[in-house]
Parts: structure tokens; sequence; C-alpha cells
């Protein structure tokens, strides 16, 4: 067949047919898929702001030593020296720092928590008056600034808080200079999304105690430490038994519940490491990698390895690291998994397996051991943890703790601490004067007590863990708390849980949120289920929640949902869902639904949440405003368009009605106008109203849900609020 | 690789800025590509994000085998398409993206055989996942089969067996194939 006759096929497809049928799909055209300019243009955007973070990579020094371009300027090196001499000063400035960089350890983070600053490092000392200008935030927002050290600019709201569920976008404009003069040679933009608000109160509950109560129980100091080297204790697979090296690197193991600990192996044990199933423990001894079977003592050497720095199992596979390379025992014996580059040093190996964590000077960056490919970890300057499937880990940066995939890529951003991963996925950190828990995504941070807890291990039931306090081995359980689940926040776990569906195109588990009437809504000729299109639908977050009858028990949310292109958001609507359930053993499901109108981003200030209380309301945007446009810009309307609660009161991006006697079950208008204005100048870009009820006042209600709750919104319990500070 | 992509490729590779021009030269074909096996816009821009995102974290690594650079952005395709695959199934008829008109004015005498062509990609979409993907990397985007190797991460042996036997597959089912009078 001649057309488009290809000789590689010839020896492939001799049959004729075969050839035929080759033909025709080789001529098929391709069809232009409807592409958007404005995604390759972001996209390329994005790759370039990536790669300008990434900076220039500069061979190793003696690579550019021995190239041609560095013996042709050998000579000419003579007559620099004498140059050199007049300007010895700039020696000073290392090779790599010709290029200026911008960083940030929030940077594409989600769920960043609302009370800290932003932090934008440099790579180079700044002149702080010149990048200080060069600073621009959207939304609009009052800002002041301090230096952590000549490199990292912390960037402070003036109103003390971040906007909750806001996309912000902190530029640094060219006209940032370094000390030396040096400017930026393009605008450096760094994207991150916050974390919800605190969940608003709108019933009576009881008082939480001001004072700081431990909730921890069942301290033990098991043993005394040795000073010197510090291996993390390891846990039996039932928890009971904590195995550490004491005094002369004896392997020795102990009851979690304390009590005279024993000897396993009288000394010279380091980096012991148990497996999953609790039944060997391996460890580096006089050289050799040695395995002992806890159920009889007896120990085998596995192998003869000097310089190890990591020792770790995936499963039955034992790895350790050496300054040669990763190893890994097997059937025929040992054999080398990856090399490992001269002047690097393996510091971990992840649980599975699959992931290593390297260090080069300064620099971190996790491995992939089978690709042999590696990624840096922004800003670490240690390596804290893995979380127990090896997936996630964390690390120390300058101004606390990361937490990021085994791509490098931020999921959260944690207070500084030592660090441990549970198996329930939540992290500890341990200081010399507190322990905590969070979730790896920054959100849900409890204070469990004051005191030292260094070195916490959590043990493999997530509850009970080990640590360190003055100079001894202790352990600890923290206990599960129950929350206490209000129907509203019962509610909005189905809101949470129906989103969730719909986020992950899962159709059919968002219809089960759904009754009768709510499929209508969301039937072929209403609302849609699942938002396809060019922008994406990427994330949701709850502008207003009340319960708005007693019985049936209904209740109201409205939710905004975000669509995005690229990392950037481009527009949103609201959705507002009417819940309802009959018995208070039944699940709510959604009963009615509606929405606005989509509206663009990026185009003046806007609300990201109302709380509604009987004698209050509070509404959030996410910029600050001109206090002067609020009084006669937001105002609430009775059913008959009567305005009530008088004027209302502004202060840090907060507006707030008081004294109201909202008539439980009325209808009210909440109405934005567009003489509202931020400080940037920008007004409201069009009217918003929001339609609300009156709520119902509600007795307190401590029954358990009678379904799981996946923990939809922050924890019910009260976080600080910044005192008002006056805009700058 | 020709020189001049070579030059491209060991800029970037020194400095990541210089990725731009890999990125403007590249960009269409890999997004055909990904819209192809996708064919939803909105998840062909997700997909080409990550692809073009984790060649530029990559491209300090990136090893010159003599192959051209397009080579490895589809084995990035490759891989992330399939990862894509896993969760989610091309919605989209293949008549929105094959042009089932022929190219060519060879060709005039096919121009009537449309509901044959429109079957012959039905069948491919319906191979098991190596075939469809050596044969679409063969006949849609016209690779070469040492590239489509490099692709795939496989031999151009393996390669050319999985491009038989694809072929094979779609010639026995003579009856879908058989040309409409």
């Amino acid at each position: 067949m001649s057309m488009n006759h290809d000789p590689e096929l010839d020896d492939i497809l001799q049959d004729e047919e075969l050839a035929r049928l080759a033909g025709l799909l080789k001529a098929t055209r391709r069809a232009e898929p409807p592409l958007d300019d404005a995604f390759r243009s972001a996209l390329r955007r994005q790759l370039m702001q990536r790669a300008w973070g990434m900076g220039e990579v500069r061979a190793p020094w003696w690579q550019r030593l021995a190239g041609p371009p560095a013996l042709a300027w050998a000579g000419a090196a003579l007559g620099i020296l004498l140059i050199g001499s007049v300007v010895v000063f700039t020696a000073n400035q290392g090779p790599g720092t010709n290029v200026l960089t911008v960083t940030s350890p929030m940077a594409d983070a989600h769920a960043v928590q609302l009370q800290q600053p932003i932090l934008v490092s440099f790579n180079q000392p700044m002149n702080h008056a010149a990048t200080e200008a060069a600073v621009q935030i959207t939304p609009a927002t009052y800002v002041t600034f301090s230096w952590q050290d000549s490199k990292t600019l912390a960037v402070h709201p003036s109103g003390g808080t971040l906007a909750p569920n806001t996309q912000y976008q902190v530029t640094i404009g060219p006209s940032a200079k370094t000390l030396t003069g040096q400017p930026l040679t393009r605008p450096a933009t760094i994207t991150f999304v916050t974390r919800p608000a605190p969940t608003p109160q709108p019933s009576p509950r009881p008082t939480p105690t001001a004072t700081p109560v431990s909730q921890l129980t069942g301290e033990h100091r098991l043993a005394a430490l040795p000073s010197g080297a510090f291996y993390a204790p390891q846990w039996s697979a039932d928890s009971s038994t904590v195995y550490f090296v004491g005094d002369n690197g004896a392997l020795e193991s102990v009851s979690a519940a304390g009590g005279d600990p024993k000897t396993l192996v009288p000394d010279g044990v380091s980096y012991p490491a148990i497996t999953v199933a609790g039944d060997r423990i391996a460890y580096v001894r006089g050289g050799n990698v040695e395995v002992m079977t806890l159920a009889d003592s007896s120990t085998v050497d596995l192998a003869t390895a000097s310089g190890v720095s990591a020792l770790s199992w995936a499963g039955n596979q034992l790895l350790w690291a050496t300054a040669s390379g990763v190893f890994e025992s097997g059937a025929n014996g040992p054999g080398q998994l990856t090399p490992v580059a001269q002047g690097v040093t393996v510091v971990s190996i992840a649980p599975d397996g699959a992931h290593a964590i390297f260090q080069s000077g300064p620099a971190f960056s996790v491995a992939d051991l089978a690709a042999n490919t590696s990624q840096p970890l922004a800003g670490a300057s240690a390596f804290l943890g893995w979380s127990p499937d090896g997936s996630r880990l964390l690390y120390a940066t300058a101004t606390g703790t990361a937490a990021a995939d085994t791509q490098g890529s931020p999921i959260g951003t944690l207070p500084a601490g030592d660090a441990s991963w549970s198996s329930k996925d939540v992290v500890l950190l341990g200081s010399d004067t507190s322990v905590s828990e969070i979730h790896p995504d920054g959100s849900g941070g409890t204070l469990l007590n004051t005191g030292t807890y260094r070195q916490p291990a959590w043990a493999p039931n997530g509850s009970t863990f080990a640590f360190v306090r003055a100079a001894s081995l202790w352990t600890a359980t923290s206990p599960v708390l129950a929350p206490e689940v209000s129907p509203l926040d019962q509610a909005a776990a189905v809101v949470t849980q129906f989103m969730n569906a719909r986020l992950a195109l899962q159709q059919d588990v968002a219809t089960t949120f759904l009754d009768d009437n709510g499929k209508q809504a969301y039937s072929s000729s209403g609302l849609p289920l699942l938002v396809n299109g060019a922008a994406r639908f990427t994330r949701d977050y709850i502008v207003m929640q009340e319960l708005t009858g007693q019985n049936p028990r209904t209740a109201r949310f409205v939710v905004r949902l975000v669509l995005s292109r690229g990392p950037l958001d481009v527009s949103e609507y609201d959705e507002t869902l009417t819940l309802v359930r009959a018995q208070p053993s039944q699940p709510f499901l959604i009963d009615q639904a509606s929405a606005d109108s989509t509206r663009l981003l990026d185009r003046g200030p806007e609300v990201v949440s109302v709380d509604v209380a009987a004698g209050s309301m509070k509404i959030v945007f996410d910029s600050d405003l001109v206090s002067d446009t609020v009084a006669n810009g937001v105002i609430l309307l009775d059913k008959n368009g009567k305005q009530v609660g008088g004027q209302a009161t502004y202060a840090n991006r907060t507006v707030v009605f008081t004294g109201l006697a909202l008539t439980p079950g009325a209808d009210y208008k909440l109405v934005v106008l567009t003489a509202v204005q931020d400080v940037n100048g920008r007004n409201v870009h069009g009217e918003y109203d929001l339609n609300l009820i009156g709520p119902v006042v509600v007795d307190v209600i401590a029954t358990p849900a009678p379904y799981p709750i996946p923990s939809p919104i922050p924890s019910p319990s009260p976080s600080p609020s910044p005192s008002p500070s006056p805009s700058t | 690789m020709r020189d001049d992509e070579r030059a491209l490729v060991e800029r970037a590779k020194r400095d990541p800025r210089q990725f731009g021009a890999l990125y403007d030269r590249h960009f269409q074909q890999i997004y055909r590509f990904v819209y192809s096996r996708v064919r939803e816009q909105s998840a062909a821009e997700d997909v080409t994000s990550e692809i073009f995102i984790k060649a530029l974290k990559a491209m300090p690594r990136y090893q010159d085998t003599g192959r051209p650079f397009a080579a490895w952005l589809y084995q990035i395709a490759v891989n992330a398409i399939a990862d894509r695959y896993r969760t989610l199934r091309p919605a989209q008829s293949l008549d929105d993206f094959h042009d089932l008109s022929v190219a060519g004015p060879a060709l005039e005498d096919l121009a009537a055989h449309r509901d044959e062509l429109r079957r012959i990609w039905t069948l491919v979409d319906q191979l098991p996942a190596q075939q469809k993907m050596a044969l679409v990397l063969k006949f849609q985007e016209d690779m070469k089969i040492e590239d489509i190797a490099v692709a795939m991460g496989k031999s151009a042996g393996a390669v050319k067996l999985l491009i038989h036997r694809g072929v094979s597959r779609l010639r026995e089912d003579a009856d879908a194939l058989r040309p409409v009078e």
C-alpha cells in the first residue's frame, strides 16, 4: 500500500490485510482538540515561576574546572587576579548566589493556618526597605513587616490573622533588591489557600476550661538514657513493650507501663529497627548488621557494613545505607539497591522501602530508590520522620515543621517541634515546653500538656507514645477524645461528605446524601451534581450554617464552590442546601438546593464567612475594607425589606451586628452593596445578597452521632482570636 | 535528537529557566496526545500540567540517549495517563477526536469508509492497554519504534510485538472491520 508508507512496519506487518489496516490507522487525521489559550499561557507562567525557584543548576566544581571554557580562561585568570585584589570583598558572594531567588514554605500549600505570618525567603541578603516596598498582596490586606534574618521576610497581616478559605497571592515585584543592589529580574508570586475559620457556635455549649489541663494519662518513667547518640525507641506490634539503646549501647526492652528493663544485647548496638510484625529487631553492632528473633533471642549476622547511617524494615526486607549506597537483604545475601554519590548521606529510609532522605551539605532531598531520582525538600533544616506507610514525611524548616509527600510537594505547615506521625494520621509535636497533636495538614491542633516531651515516638496503637524527659525514657497515653456532636455538626458532616463526593466525581456516592426532593434539585434539569468544564471545581467551603427548625430538625447551609484554572482560583458560586431529618437517630439528608450565579474572582472584596446567632451576626470579608464604606454598605433586611439591627461595626475584615432579636424561622436578607470598598480602592464587584432564616435556639445536644462523622469541620473548641489592632 | 533541540535541552538542563523554549516547542503535541486519551478538556489540562511540571523538575537529571526529547515527554505522559485511567474512564466519543476523513489526495477512494475508520479506532480503544498505547503512539502520533520503546519503557522488539498483536487482533474482528458499502 502506497499511502503513508512506513518502512518500519514492513517487517512487522507482512500480511497484506494487516498492512491495509495499518494504512487506514495511519491515514486518520487528528482533529485539533479544544484548547484554551489562557490555560497554555497560565501553565507557562506557572512553569517559569517554578523554574525561577529552582534557579540555575550549576555543574560540580570539578566538572566546571575540567571543562574547555575553564581552560580557556585559565590564562585570563592571572590578569583577573590583579583586579580581584581590588574588589576582594566580593569574594564573600559564594557560587550560585548570582541569581536572586524567592521561595516560601507556604507556596502552593492548602489549609494554611490563619495565625501565622507569610514567610518569604531569598537566597541573598536583601535591602529591607526596597523589598518591603515591592510586596503586593491580594486580597487587599494591611500588613506589617519583620525580618527573621537578612534573607527571610515575615509579612504579618495587621489584623493578626489571614482570612479563612481564601487564596492569597503574594507578589514580590522587580523593585526588590539585594543589599548589593541586585534587583529581582522578574516578579515572583507565592500562592496558597488558607484553612477554614473555627466553627461558629450558634448554640450554647459548656464553657471550656480556661486553665490548661493535661489530656494525657499514665505517664511512666521507664529508664535512664545515656548521653550521646539517641536512637528512636522501637515499639512491639501490640504497643506493650519498648526497645531502646541504653548504657554502653545495650539493647534493652521494658514494658510500656514501667518495670525493670531487660538486656537483650549487652553493648555496642546502634540503629535499632523492629519489624512491623514485631517478631525481629535489626541493629548494627561491631560493623555487622544483625537480626535478632525476639521469641528466642537468636541472632543472625546479615552483612558486614561499615559506616551505616540508616536502617529500616520494609515488610520482611531489611534495608540499610552506608556512604556507598543503599543495600537490601536478599535470599542470596545483601545486594546494593542504589548507589549514593560522594558527599551524600542517607539520613533515613522510608518504612515502605521505596524512598529515602538524602543530605548533601545543608540540603535535604527525598529520593525514589527504584527510579534513582530525588526531589528537594524546600527549606529543610532537619528530617523529622515518615508517615507509617512511607507515603509522606515531616521535616523541620526555619519557621516550623513541614509535611510533604514523596515528591517534596507541601501538604501542610505545622508548628515547630520533635515530630512523630501516628497510624491514625495524627502528628505528635513535642518540645521542652509542651506536647500537642495536630493533623498533617496543620488543622485541629490540640495541646495535650505542658512540660518536657522531647523525641516523641508513637506506638502502633496510635494512642501511647514514648518520649524523652530529663535524660530518661518515658511513656504516656493520649486518650481519643470523643467530640461533642451537635445537630449542626452532624448536618455539616453530611454536607462535607456530599461535597467531597462531588469533588471526587463520585456521583453515586453524592446521591446517597439526597432525599427525593434533593435528587430532583440535582436532576438533569436542575443543578449540576458533578461540576465539569474548562475551569475545575477544586475546593469548597461553608459560608454560613444555621439550624432553622426543631421538628423536624432542619439545617441550612450556604456552600461556596470554587473553580480553578491550574493553581489559580478564577470563579465561584454559592449553593444553598437545606437538610432535614425526621428523627435524631436518622441521618440528615439534603432536601432542597439552589444556586446563585457564578462570580469571577479577584475583582473586589468577597464575603467568606457569615456567623448567625439570634442576637448577633458576624460577616467576614477576605479583604481589609475602607471602614467608612461599611456603615451604609452592609445592611440586614427583614422579609418586608425594612432594615434591622442598626449600623454595623467594623474591624479586621469583620462586620458585626449586635443587639439583634432575630425571630426564629423568619426570613431575613444580608445585603452587601457595591459601595463597600477594599483598601486598594476596589469596590465589591456586584451586590451580594444572602438569604437567611432566624435561627432556632437549641439545647445542648451531647448525644453521639448515629453514624460516623469524619471530622468535617474544625474542632469545636474555640481557638484564640487575635486582639484587634489598628490598620497601618 | 537534532542539534538545535539538543542545544535547547542542554541549556534547560543547566538553567531550568530556559525550559520555556522546550515547553513552547512541545506543548501542542503533548496536549493533543493527552486530550486524545482522556477526551475531556479539564482533565487534559490537568494531565498536561502534571507532565510539564514533572518534566521541569526532572530536567537537571535528563540523560540524552540520542532519541528525540519528545520521546521523554511521551514517557512521562504515558505514565500520567495510566495513572489517570486508574480512576477515570474517558467518556467522550472517539468521533470528537479523530477526524474520520482521511488525509491526502491519494486517499480519496477511502473517504467513503468513515464507518470503517470509526470502527477501527473503536476497536483500538478496546485493545489491552499496552497494545492500545503502542498503536496510538505509532499510528496517531507517528512515532518511530525506538521512540515508542522509550516512551513505554520497553524494548523495540517488545513494541513491534505489541503492534503486530494489536493489528492482528483488529483483523480478527472481520465483520466489524469489513468496509461499509
